[in-house]
Formats: C-alpha cells, sequence, structure tokens
C-alpha cells in the first residue's frame, strides 16, 4: 500500500472528530482536533490498528498584541510510510489535555517530558514524575516555552 | 503473612548496566520484579532549546551531538528534512555516501553492543573479541572520514567527503574481514551453551506487546514486527539500494542477539552494492542561508530504530523549533513493560539488551553554585573549567 492510501484509510477513520485537516507533504496528513475529541479520534485510530504513536511534539506560541499564548501538542503516528499528525490546541490559562496513556500506554514518557518542559497538565497520566529535568528544577519554568532563553537568569514563577 | 510493605531495588544512576548513567527502581517480590520506573536526565543538554538559538547550519553540528554512537544518522536526519523544507535535493553521489556512512556506523553500533550485552552476561570473552573487531571499521570511519566519532560527513545539501579507488578497496577489504568474524558471533551466541543460558526465553516481548508499546529498531524486528525505515520509507540512497527487513517471531533476548548480528550480514552487503554502483557526480547541492517557512517530518533508521525529527522553520536562519525523538526512548517504555515478572539478575541483560543510549534521551544540563541564587551561564561554566584547570596543572 502506498504511503497516500495509508492516509487515505486514516483520514476515513478520524474525519468525524477533526475540525480540519490539511496534508502539508505527500506522506503527511495533519488533522486538527480540539481537546475532547483528542482521546475518541486516537481511540478509533487504535481500534482500527492504524499505526503506533511514534513522538509527541510540543509547540510553544507566545502571547502577541494582547492575544493570550497557546500551547500545541502534535501526536505523531506512524504507519509504514505515512506519517499522521493529530494536532490540538490549548490556551496558557488552561492548557489541559486528557492523558493519551490509557489508549497508548508507553506514552508515559512522552508526557512526562510535556509536562515539564511546556507545562502542559495531562490529566489521568500515570506519572507526574520529572523525567528530564533535575529535581530541584523550580516550578513553573518551562524550558521549552519561547520566553525561556538559555544562559540568562530565570524568574521562578509562582 | 504477607505484608504491605515494597521492597525496592533502585539501579543507578552511575553504570545500571551499561556505562552511562540512569535511574531504574524495581519493586521486587523476593527475586522476581513486580515494578520497574526509569528516571532519565542525567545527560540532558538541553540541545532542542539550543537548536532554536542557533543557525541551521550550527545546528547541524550540535545535533550531530547528541550521540556519540550514532552522530551520522543525527545530522542525516536533520540535514534531509531541512533540504525538505528549502526544495533542495542532495546531489545522488551524495545521498549514496550518506547511506554508506550509516551503515559503516551500524555495523561499529552493533557490535560495540555485541560486547557490552557479552559483557553484561558475564561473557566477557566476546566483549575483548567484538570490540577488537570493531576497530576494523572504526579505522575505515577515520579514513574516510577523519573522527572515529562525530564524523562530520553531513553538510546541508550534501557531504563533504569522497570515496577515491584506494578507500573503497580498503572499505572492501574491512568488510571481508568482518564478515568472517560476524559468522563466528553468530555461531557463539547461537550455540554456547552457557550464554543461551541468560539469553534464551529471557525478556520476552511479545509481537503485541512491542506493538502497543511503540518499541522500534532490532527490539522491535525482534518481536516480529516489520518496522524499519529504510524499508517503510526509504531515504538517502536507500530507494536505490534496498534493505532487506531482518525479523525474528522469537522476541527474546536471543532473537535480539540475532536480529542485530543478522543486520551486520545485511550492512555489508549494502556497503558492498553502494561501492558498486557509486553515482558518478557532484558531492553537495546550493543551499539557502534562509530556509522558507513550514513544517517537516524527517525519519531515518539509526542503529537503534527509527529516528524522528520534526523541523519548523520560520523562514529566518535559525529554526523554530526541533523536535528529536530519539530511538531508546521508544525501547525504555516497552522494557519497563516487559521488566514485570523476571528476576532481579536478568534486568542488566534486559536493559542492555535493547541497545539503549542515553545521551539520546537525554538532552540539558543546568548548574547552580552553591552559595548562589544564579543559574551558571555557559560562559560561567567556561570560566569555571579555565580556573578548575589552571589550579590543578
Amino acid at each position: 500500500m502506498t504511503a497516500e492510501e495509508t492516509l487515505q484509510q486514516a483520514q476515513k477513520i478520524i474525519e468525524p472528530f477533526v475540525v480540519e485537516m490539511r496534508s502539508p507533504e505527500s506522506s503527511r496528513l495533519d488533522g486538527i482536533v480540539s481537546p475532547q475529541n483528542l482521546i475518541p479520534a486516537l481511540q478509533a485510530l487504535k481500534d482500527a490498528h492504524w499505526g503506533y504513536l511514534s513522538a509527541i511534539t510540543g509547540l510553544d506560541y507566545p502571547p502577541s498584541e494582547g492575544e493570550e499564548g497557546h500551547l500545541e501538542a502534535l501526536y505523531h503516528l506512524v504507519m509504514d510510510g505515512a506519517v499522521l499528525t493529530v494536532r490540538v490546541k490549548v490556551p496558557y490559562s488552561r492548557p489541559e489535555l486528557e492523558s493519551v496513556c490509557q489508549v497508548y500506554p508507553a506514552a508515559s514518557l512522552y508526557e512526562r517530558e510535556l509536562m515539564e518542559m511546556f507545562g502542559f497538565i495531562l490529566k489521568g497520566t500515570p506519572s507526574t514524575d520529572r523525567l528530564l529535568l533535575s529535581d530541584d528544577w523550580p516550578q513553573g519554568v518551562y524550558p521549552l516555552r519561547k520566553s525561556f532563553q538559555s544562559g540568562k537568569v530565570q524568574e521562578e514563577s509562582l | 503473612m504477607t505484608s504491605e510493605r515494597k521492597f525496592i531495588v533502585p539501579i543507578g544512576p552511575q553504570h545500571p548496566a551499561l556505562k552511562e548513567p540512569g535511574h531504574f527502581e524495581f519493586t521486587v517480590d523476593g527475586e522476581i520484579v513486580t515494578d520497574a520506573s526509569v528516571r532519565l536526565g542525567y545527560v540532558h543538554r538541553g540541545i532542542e532549546k539550543g537548536a532554536e538559538e542557533r543557525s541551521y547550519i550550527q545546528d547541524l553540528y550540535l545535533f550531530e551531538r547528541i550521540c556519540g554512537i550514532c552522530s551520522h544518522v543525527h545530522a542525516t536526519a536533520f540535514a534531509l528534512g531541512v533540504e525538505r523544507l528549502a526544495g533542495v535535493e542532495a546531489p545522488l553521489r551524495a545521498q549514496a555516501i550518506r547511506s554508506l556512512v550509516a551503515e559503516m556506523e551500524r555495523i561499529h553500533s552493533h557490535m560495540l553492543w555485541l560486547g557490552v550485552a557479552a559483557h553484561e552476561g558475564g561473557f566477557d570473552t566476546l566483549f575483548m573479541y567484538s570490540w577488537r573487531d570493531r576497530e576494523i571499521v572504526m579505522d575505515l570511519l577515520e579514513a574516510f572520514t577523519g573522527n572515529r566519532v562525530n564524523y562530520s560527513v553531513n553538510l546541508l545539501g550534501g557531504v563533504k567527503c569522497d570515496v577515491n579507488e584506494s578507500l573503497r578497496d580498503q572499505i572492501l577489504r574491512g568488510m571481508d574481514q568482518l564478515e568472517k568474524r560476524i559468522q563466528h558471533y553468530l555461531n557463539v551466541v547461537t550455540t554456547d551453551r552457557t550464554f543461551l543460558a541468560r539469553t534464551e526465553g529471557v525478556g520476552r516481548m511479545t509481537r503485541e506487546q512491542a506493538d502497543l508499546f511503540g518499541a522500534v529498531g532490532p527490539t522491535a524486528r525482534a518481536s516480529g514486527v516489520p518496522r524499519d525505515v529504510r524499508v517503510d520509507a526509504p531515504y538517502a540512497y536507500y530507494s536505490t539500494v534496498p534493505v532487506r527487513l531482518i525479523t525474528d517471531e522469537r522476541g527474546d533476548l536471543l532473537a535480539r542477539f540475532v536480529v542485530r548480528i543478522n543486520e551486520l550480514f545485511e550492512a555489508i552487503r549494502v556497503i558492498r552494492e553502494i561501492l558498486d554502483h557509486l553515482p558518478e557526480g557532484e558531492l553537495t547541492a546550493r543551499m539557502p542561508r534562509r530556509i522558507p517557512a513550514g513544517e517537516t517530518i524527517s525519519r531515518v533508521e539509526a542503529p537503534r530504530g527509527e529516528l524522528f525529527y520534526f523541523v519548523k522553520s520560520n523562514g529566518g536562519e535559525k529554526p523554530e523549533r526541533v523536535k528529536v525523538r530519539t530511538p531508546s526512548l521508544c525501547n525504555w517504555g516497552s522494557v519497563m513493560q516487559v521488566a514485570v515478572g523476571h528476576k532481579l539478575a536478568d534486568m542488566p541483560m534486559i536493559l542492555a539488551g535493547i541497545d539503549p543510549c542515553f545521551s539520546c534521551n537525554d538532552r540539558m544540563v543546568q548548574l547552580k553554585r552553591k552559595d548562589s541564587q544564579q543559574w551558571m551561564s555557559w560562559e560561567d561554566l567556561r570560566q569555571y573549567g579555565i580556573e578548575y584547570y589552571k589550579k590543578v596543572l
């Protein structure tokens, strides 16, 4: 099966859950979902045995021109040569998502990284322990947010 | 009478199984492991953040330094991603050389692992021999690129090392020599009784488990999961010189040995084929300094499995975001689940069985002086190093 055909399958599965879909490259499909549709979309993919969770990318959109900052989580699912990215965006004030560990148990490590690096709150995740940062890393400082600049003294936020 | 109290055996963070830092906590009931957890980050260096603050060209060198063992695949994944964003394709000869070095790197990495894993099993003779023979490919890599580690072959838009006739002959001779030795190792690990007792049926991961936990690379293939980026989505020169997928259905430690050793034969075959059909032509294509805005995903097969790069450009000279997901991280998730139910004494072998690479999954360090509230900056650290060595010397 070619990557395009594989992605057509994926498109059918996630169609009911997505707000918007786009195909940035021939072997890729991006599906944008709202936070409450994240788990149903991933569950549907898993039930159909479509691919495995390869990585989760966090993106930071800092506040600009009076608009609130946002965080985006990208769930990359891979099947053979095709990559489906399920994207979900949450505001700084409520950076909450359901943990995807109920669907993909091995996501725990990725979620720990997402929480400590970006400040996502993942409800129902099995472990909120630090994975990569040191135990005495200040609370509320998220190194992969754009506001964090390495080499500068960081303000501890309360 | 059963007790509610749990007995936890900490392993690490110093040298838990191999000579790298990681911390594991195994909850045991007698000799049997009932729960396992992992803590990483002891060699985290903040490379993803660092990449956002540097230009694409600087980043190429930065990513190459994520891992000293599989440095070449990191640079290849990044270069391929950035080239795709820029709409530039590296010349065929450059692609062939990328694949060639990647396979040589795979040989060195698998042989390094073979030695480490043998050592964990108490088979130090095999450890010494496999590392001695690994020097053959290390010498070839040095002759080829000038470096034993961090070969620095890639450029954005191509490569900077070329193969001439004498180097070609040298590599082919080395491969002949290695092939004989690898056959010997395959015989040893599949027939030595004491060694089989440590590997056969130990750490078994079923195909369903490997699939569910998202295992990648030889760890997944040893459980019968047909997953190899070189086959599924050929990059560099793998569409011209295809790789045969090597799997094993058994899913135990022995299978992981057999799969990796068979991959060594396959790597040798691919190296010979590339050298036989090396296309003529340029080594580099012109790359723009500013990379057009966009996002791309670049996947390559590192010695340990699928290496995943997500590159986002904002149209400038520095990337907006680069996400690196290394194969060891996937395999940790799977091995921690598989560990449950096994004997504590088998843990070092099971841990080493996935060929973990800590540098891969750890990428930041921040230091604070005891007497101060300030984080040490790069300049502070550099100054500290200079003063420290002034005192010592």
